[in-house]
């Protein structure tokens, strides 16, 4: 007996361990055993996954064709009993409801007479059911039910590795799947690629007929991107709703359900939240699993489990693929931006091609509006006049195709093609103005995006001039503005780009000092071409003046005789009798005489006679020689003189008549100091308004002049004097203004009086000319009567 | 009768200006230049002074302004060959500026003018 027993076991553990399927270890191991124990048959009931029933899985006659499948509830029959209870349980027919529980069995085995069930169960899981039928009422020996006990172990452990087995197959292809998901993600950083291919891969990963994605800004809560593939009943949840979902505690948040449809039809779906370092990124949703027959299933947990280990590498590859896209077009701005400050550097060489205004302002232009340049559709330039307080448009472009292809440096140099009109604009620099007048006033650069709502445009323009977005940066040059810059894409309609203006921005204070610059440039060579013609003007006025001092002076010499054989003639005229031959050869030494006397008027009247006493003097000397003048009267009034003189610029005035005016003003204030006194003469530079003057104050100590006369003193033929002309102040006074000065008097009574004489630096004398100085002269007679 | 001093230095001139005033009814000073004419201005109680302005040692305008210095009525008349000297304000002292002329009528109406009476 043992002998047989230790054979049977060995056969037992050979099969265990054998390599061949787990069913066919099944198998064999129910059919050794029914072998061993002699019994009619050997049946092992499997327990279903729900572990509701009980269904017969092997038997020891072979395999059990489908009409023979039978099956017990928990609890039904010995076979139920069994894996109620856990335990062996051994009946006869002949017991009392044997036959009525254990009916179904009668289909295997008509004649069965004991039954004995053993279940098959590991340390925590029930398996199944093994059922031993036999014809013979008997009883199992206690060997026999050890053999039974193995036998039971080995197939509980068979079926415990056939169950690892089949979850491990499960694993890894689940893993593949996973795999080749993350395969696909990661097959492209192209969002919408990528975004396509994450609703498809789900799609056909889960079965599901359809699927969506959405991702949302974790600021805004706005849709950032979405997705769809295949059949969408309905939209899928918002990413915030399914968070609000209230899911069981050891569930992951997530939304399944179904809908009804127009149609009809029911429609499934189950949605798992995308998350991303904790943040809220989005929502997978997929809809309807699709079923072999077309039917429309609901989806089970497994996956629910799938899609949110898919959810995890497609946030992630989104993410990947969000940061790339922003990387890109970081790299594409920076790109744009390399390229408008090499725009910039080109400008700035162009700009150093030429000192002429107007030119540098079209080069301007055309870096603003050329295709290769900054690309604006328009740009305008326009100045400040301070005189005005108004911005005023100097020079305007539009875009133009017609040097396009020409390289950037070539076609800044080329002539404006396209003129916009401006030169009428005209813009009060005030607050109420608009932005072009801020961006003067405030020194800084605005950008108006809707400038007809706001009333950004200034009410001075055009209508016609309607942009509904520009920008205008300020000309700066040394802190002040002398300008603005604006530009639009009024023709194309395109926003403005931020690269641009912002290489705008930091050229306007280029273009600020370069515009100044010239401006400075073309001041110097007006007063260049000034002097130059000045000079000219000295030349022929030397040369007139060298010519006239000859003629003049041959004139003056033969006009003495003249006169005196011109009127000895007329007497000789009067002695001869009227008779005589002698008269008529008088009468002809007259008329010639008279001829040649109006001749040399003609003459003279030519030369013009006072155009020889204007000069280049120095203002110091010329007081010296006055005081030469009078230092006689000087020294008997016991005055003293204090000379302040500074160095001064020659004068360029008639010596002799500016004489005449320090000459009569020194003989007043030698009027005024009878009984002595301090004379003081003081010469120094006077910037005015309209150009640099020399001044001289005389100040006397002679008391001042009396209220009631002060405003008398310059009227000619007034004088409080016993002698004189009276003429005095008003001779020097015309005197200063027919050279362009003023004469100004401080009076302090009971101190003394300070005459200034103010005289214009060469210039004005020389710009405005000698003929009209000499046609003033004509208007001034000559005293009458004596004062 | 009117004492009238001529001063000039071209003694043509001095010639002619005194045939014709005698002729007129004056009686004729000459001098030959200012110093000359201020000589005779002190010593002699003249009516009227014709001054050239370009005169060796002192010069009409110089003479001009003693002249009227010493004797503010006295009438002076200038008579030069120098239109310009009209822009020099020391001659506006002057009661009359007269540019020479073969032609008297000018000088001598002045000089009725001024002696009227």
């Amino acid at each position: 007996m043992a002998t047989e027993r230790i054979a049977f076991l060995t056969q037992m553990v050979e099969v265990f361990t054998s390599t061949i399927s787990f069913g066919e270890r099944l198998n064999n191991m129910v059919h050794l055993l029914a072998r061993h124990l002699k019994v009619d048959l050997a049946l092992y009931f499997g327990l279903d996954k729900a572990k509701e029933t009980l269904v017969l899985n092997l038997s020891s006659h072979g395999p059990v064709p489908p009409h023979m499948r039978l099956e017990f509830a928990l609890g039904q029959g010995v076979v139920g009993e069994v894996a109620g209870t856990r335990k062996v349980k051994s009946v006869q027919r002949s017991q009392p409801g044997v036959l009525a529980a254990n009916q179904a069995l009668s289909k295997l085995h008509p004649a069965f007479a004991t039954l004995a069930g053993f279940p098959v169960a590991d340390d925590n899981f029930l398996y199944g059911v093994l059922l031993l039928v036999d014809r013979q009422e008997r009883q199992l020996t206690p060997a026999e039910r050890q053999n039974v006990h193995l036998a039971t172990l080995m197939l509980a452990g068979t079926l415990r590795q056939a169950l690892l087995q089949e979850e491990a197959k499960k694993r890894i292809a689940e893993l593949s799947v996973l795999f080749e998901v993350g395969k696909a993600l990661s097959a492209t950083v192209e969002l919408d690629d990528l975004l396509e291919r994450v609703v498809t891969t789900t799609a056909k990963v889960i079965t599901a007929r359809g699927a969506a994605l959405q991702i949302v800004d974790a600021v805004t809560k706005e849709v950032r991107v979405s997705s769809k593939y295949g059949k969408i009943p309905w939209a899928c949840p918002s990413p915030t709703e399914i968070l609000a979902t209230a899911a069981p505690a050891e569930e992951m948040p997530h939304m399944q359900g179904q809908g009804t449809d127009a149609e009809g039809q029911t429609h499934h779906f189950l949605a798992v939240p995308l998350t991303f370092k904790g943040q809220l990124q989005g929502i997978i949703c997929v809809y309807d699993k699709y079923a072999a027959d077309g039917d429309y299933l609901p989806f089970d947990p497994e996956n629910r489990q799938l899609l949110y280990t898919m959810a995890g590498l497609i946030v992630n590859a989104i993410e990947n693929a969000l940061t790339f896209k922003q990387v890109e077009s970081l790299a594409e701005r920076n790109e744009r931006m390399v390229r408008s400050l090499t725009v910039l550097q080109v400008l700035s060489r162009a700009l150093l091609t030429t000192v002429q205004e107007e030119h540098l302002l079209e080069i301007i232009l055309q870096g603003l509006t050329l295709d290769q340049g900054l690309g604006f559709d328009r740009a305008v330039v326009l100045l400040v006049d301070e005189a005005d307080q108004v911005l005023k448009g100097v020079k305007g472009a539009q875009s133009s195709v017609e040097l396009k292809g020409l390289p950037l440096f070539e076609a800044l140099l080329s002539p404006l093609a396209e003129k916009e009109k401006v030169e009428e604009w005209r813009i009060p620099l005030r607050a109420d103005q608009g932005a072009l007048a801020q961006t003067v006033l405030q020194k800084r650069p605005y950008h108006v995006k809707e400038p007809v709502r706001k009333g950004g445009l200034p009410p001075a323009l055009p209508p016609e001039f309607a942009p509904s977005e520009f920008f205008v940066a300020p000309l700066l040059a040394k802190d002040r503005a002398i300008g603005a810059i604006m530009v639009d894409n009024q023709a194309s309609g395109r926003p403005l780009e931020e690269e641009p203006l912002h290489a705008l921005r930091m050229f306007s204070t280029q273009a600020g000092l370069v515009v100044e610059n010239a401006h400075l440039y073309s001041t110097i060579e007006a007063n260049n071409r000034e002097l130059l013609l000045i000079r000219e003007r000295m030349l022929e006025s030397d040369r007139l003046a060298a010519l006239s001092s000859l003629a003049s002076g041959m004139a003056h010499e033969i006009r003495n005789p003249l006169v005196s054989i011109g009127g000895f003639a007329r007497r000789i005229a009067k002695l001869v009798d009227e008779k005589s031959p002698l008269r008529g050869y008088v009468e002809v030494i007259q008329e010639e005489v008279t001829r040649l006397e109006k001749l040399l008027r003609e003459i003279l009247d030519f030369t013009g006679e006072n155009l020889s006493f204007y000069g280049d003097h120095d203002l110091n000397k010329l007081l010296d020689d006055t005081l030469l003048l009078v230092q006689r009267d000087l020294e008997a009034c016991h005055i003293t003189v204090v000379k302040e003189f500074s160095s001064l610029p020659r004068l360029h005035c008639d010596d002799r008549q500016v004489k005449q005016v320090f000459y009569n003003l020194f003989q007043n204030a030698c009027q005024a100091m009878q009984q002595g006194g301090i004379l003081t003469i003081r010469t120094y530079p006077v910037e005015k308004e309209d150009g640099l003057y020399e001044a001289v104050a005389i100040t006397d100590t002679g008391g001042g002049i009396p209220m009631e006369v002060l405003h008398n003193i310059f009227n000619p033929f007034f004088s409080t004097k016993d002698y004189g002309t009276g003429l005095g102040l008003a001779i020097a006074q015309r005197i200063v203004s027919r050279h362009y000065g003023q004469v100004e008097v401080n009076n302090e009574l009971g101190k003394g009086v300070t005459f200034i004489v103010s005289l214009p630096v060469a210039k004005y004398c020389l710009v405005k000319e000698a003929g009209q100085v000499a046609a003033l002269a004509s208007t001034l007679k000559a005293p009458k009567g004596g004062g | 009768m009117k004492k009238i001093l001529v001063a000039d230095d071209e003694m043509s001139i001095r010639l002619l200006y005194s045939e014709e005033l005698k002729e007129e009814g004056y009686e004729v000073y000459q001098a030959a230049n200012g110093r000359e004419a201020l000589e005779i201005v002190d010593k002699v109680p003249l009516d009227l002074v014709i001054l050239d302005i370009k005169m060796p040692e002192m010069d009409g305008i110089e003479a001009l302004r003693q002249i009227k210095e010493r004797q503010p009525e006295l009438p002076v008349l200038l008579s030069t060959a120098y239109g310009e000297y009209r822009q020099d304000f020391a001659t506006w002292a002057s009661d009359e500026y007269l540019v020479k002329s073969s032609d008297l009528e000018d000088l001598k109406s002045a000089v009725k003018r001024y002696l009227k009476d």
